[in-house]
């Protein structure tokens, strides 16, 4: 104890007299903290694309290379037309519906720049498994989208220098906010007739429940489940659950004892095959591995465990 | 709603309270014997009829002990409170990794929003980011890029500030029409939190932007890689980029270990888990800020850049969720704010906006965040429509729903701010209504 006091002591007038040789940095702008970011870990990081075409990286995709690698990697969520599956986004159609009651904003019909449609291919899709397209994928896709909605042709090759020459449709359409673009008065008195008030009711039965919810399922895996069970958990909340939680796209449901059961009539290994290969039933569209590709076989078999024994 | 709220059995209660006593301490309480035998068969025998505990009764958790320090090493709310959650609703969104819930600002007392209950907003779900090793990068047009550990970060002069976080489709589910029968739906994409971290023109101090950087990309370490274009002048002006949030480190929801914070904007551009700010000569057009956060206008054209959060207030006693009882004695209370500053003044109707009459303001009044108003109240019975309308201090004066749609249309989705009604019924239920 003495020892350590001691000790302290002698740190703290160490500290002491180095402070006093220390200028405090107030008054100054640079504080000299962070470390300069090297070329190559801006590189690594920079992937934003501009509509002038700032920051695309050389290559380039045809419509025709982007078809089997957008029914591959998108159309489980967006539909093989860019219709949308579900409540996932679609993309293709709406052309002069901005104005309808029931506006249908897609690529074609809304966004103003192609641009756009690439960084965001490349930095966020597909969504199970984001930053994981090649340069040559994300050209395609991105080709293939402009060709659904019948701004290129099916022979066209997109490419680092003509991505940016490409009109979109809506592109005049936006401007800069505008608001306030209201001019209510605080009036006190007398501010209206009581007699032309009309209420409007809300409608019924969309509200959701908000009773506290009965203890949810736990989360934990439950002790009689299969270890691979066990083990695929993980892989179902990160990757799976996208579309095998809803069943968009034919997906089976995760617990659907009487859907899983007729895969199952193949066996269980033709099963994983297909998951981590990829499959076209009459039902629905399996991307390889769910398009996560970053997930190993181990992790798919897991998962696929996972959604048969779940209750 | 009300029927969680109602008290418990004592049955149950009791119960409940046993198998709450840690497996050790049970079996000596059971040893000992007694009391809380007793009380038990007491309340089977009383039934569903509350009594040992009120007076002239001694309660049971006066007749025992409680449990000691550091039994809950970080501290939950009482289990009478569990029906304060974020709640969602579930058919907004196609699934719930790229979806939003809203704060149960209808339980929230003052102005702070408790960090557990602060709304989520997620466009890929919250990445678990291990702070040792994220970085924020900052280049672009700049003199010197930078790249910060979080210990760098902490290293700069900090500053706290209490500001609203709102998302702009709050209320945008009733462009169209009264929906939600309940205030956490119809306005719980917002919250409140005292943030601290530091001033983002610091940083740009730091790099030493050049003449011809005007625009800023912010990005996210997420699946998202959420990203937005912030004008210079906003970095210049109050954004913060923040790492603790109401005292503690941001939670992940919130964008552990730091997010960019730009106070009375729009929530999409305080950019979670940012990772990288580039500095540009113009804006960058990304997908949340064309396809997605701009307002549609009836003529088919759109708005681009609407970050500002516009004044705004709720009612937020009585709700569909707080109805009133018998007549008597009430307080009128809500919440106001405004993304340009101060609230000044806040009205409130209770005859559908035929008069009004000025609230208090009460608490603490700060810009850009939540305030409280509250007007007393004896309630005879009647039936009315109850309103609320926010000044904030530029004069700005709320809008009208009909006002607002004259304008807008119904297709805009994000930016609703409209004065909203509740219809007081005469047993006291309160109804989501709109006045024509």
């Amino acid at each position: 104890m003495f020892s350590l006091n001691k000790l302290l002591i002698t740190l703290t007038l160490t500290a002491l007299v180095s402070l006093s040789s220390v200028a405090f940095a107030a008054d100054d702008t640079h504080y000299g903290i962070g470390e300069k970011a090297t070329a190559e870990q801006i590189a690594g990081w920079d992937i934003d694309v501009r509509p002038d075409g700032k920051g695309l990286p050389k290559g380039q995709g045809s419509v025709m290379q982007g078809e089997a690698m957008y029914e591959a990697k998108c159309a489980s969520c967006h539909g093989l037309f860019g219709e949308g599956e579900g409540r996932w986004p679609p993309l293709a159609g709406g052309e002069d519906s901005l104005t309808e009651d029931r506006p249908d904003k897609t690529v074609g019909s809304y966004w103003p720049y192609a641009s756009t449609l690439w960084d965001y291919i490349n930095r966020a899709m597909p969504f199970p498994a984001p930053q994981s397209l090649t340069v040559t994928e994300v050209y395609a896709i991105t080709a293939y989208v402009l060709y659904l909605n019948d701004l290129v042709e099916d022979d066209f090759v997109l490419t680092q220098t003509n991505l940016a020459s490409i009109k979109m449709p809506n592109e005049q359409n936006f401007y800069i906010d505008n608001r306030p673009d209201t001019n209510n008065t605080r009036c006190m008195k007398n501010c209206k007739d009581p007699s032309k008030i009309v209420v409007i009711q809300s409608l019924r039965g969309i509200t959701p429940d908000q009773e506290t919810e009965t203890a949810p399922e736990s989360s934990e895996a439950k002790p009689n489940l299969s270890e691979a069970t066990i083990a695929g958990k993980a892989t179902y909340d990160t990757s799976c659950f996208v579309c095998h939680g809803s069943g968009i796209a034919g997906a089976p449901k995760i617990g659907d004892k009487e859907v899983w059961g007729k895969r199952l009539g193949a066996g269980m290994d033709t099963v994983v095959k297909h998951a981590i290969n990829g499959y076209v039933g009459d039902n629905g569209v399996m991307p390889p591995k769910g398009g996560n590709l970053t997930l190993s076989d181990e992790d798919v078999k897991n998962a696929v465990h996972y959604m048969v024994e779940a209750q | 709603m009300s029927e969680s709220k109602k008290p418990q059995s004592a049955k149950t209660y009791l119960a409940d309270l046993a198998t709450h006593v840690p497996t050790s301490s049970r079996r000596d309480f059971l040893k000992k014997g007694v009391k809380f035998s007793t009380g038990l068969a007491a309340a089977t025998v009383a039934g569903e009829a509350i009594s040992d505990n009120l007076p002239p009764n001694i309660p049971s958790w006066s007749k025992s002990l409680g449990t000691g320090v550091v039994s809950t090493p970080y501290g939950v709310p009482s289990k009478f409170e569990d029906d304060v959650i974020r709640r969602t609703v579930e058919w907004l969104t196609a699934d719930k990794i790229s979806s939003i819930s809203m704060s149960p600002i209808q339980e929230l007392k003052g102005i702070i929003t408790p960090n557990g209950l602060v709304f989520e907003r997620y466009h890929a779900g919250v990445p678990t980011v291990n702070p040792e090793e994220h970085r924020l990068m900052i280049h672009g047009l700049v003199d010197n890029p930078l790249i910060f550990t979080m210990d760098d970060l902490m290293r700069f002069p900090s500053e706290s500030v209490i500001n609203f976080l709102e998302c702009p489709a709050n209320g945008g589910m009733e462009w169209r029409g009264p929906q939600m029968e309940a205030l956490q739906f119809t306005h719980g994409m917002i919250s409140c939190c005292e943030w601290t971290g530091v001033r983002l023109s610091t940083l740009l101090a730091e790099v030493g932007v050049q003449t011809k950087g005007k625009w800023i990309l912010a990005e996210g370490a997420d699946g998202a890689g959420m990203s937005r274009s912030i004008p210079m002048d906003k970095a210049l002006d109050d954004a913060l980029v923040v790492y603790a949030q109401n005292g503690e480190k941001l939670r992940p929801e919130q964008g552990y270990p730091v997010r960019l914070f730009n106070p009375g904007w729009e929530g999409n551009t305080s950019i979670k888990w940012l990772r990288r700010l580039e500095i540009g000569d113009k804006p960058w057009h990304h997908r949340e800020e064309t396809s997605k956060y701009t307002d549609l206008m009836p003529d088919g054209r759109s708005r681009r850049f609407s970050y500002e959060q516009e004044a705004n207030s709720v009612i937020t006693s009585p709700c569909p969720e707080n109805p009133w009882g018998q007549k008597g004695s009430y307080e009128i209370e809500g919440l106001a704010w405004s993304g340009r500053g101060k609230i000044k003044h806040v009205d409130v109707s209770i005859d559908g906006g035929v008069t009004w009459r000025p609230a208090r303001l009460k608490g603490l009044v700060l810009s850009k965040a939540l305030t409280r108003f509250s007007l007393p109240f004896k309630w005879d019975g009647a039936p009315g429509l109850l309103q609320s309308r926010a000044i904030d201090e530029t004069g700005y004066v709320q809008p009208t729903l009909n006002q607002l749609r004259d304008v807008r249309g119904t297709n805009s989705i994000y930016h609703k701010n409209s004065i909203h009604t509740w219809q007081l019924q005469s047993n006291g239920k309160i109804k989501n209504v709109q006045l024509k």
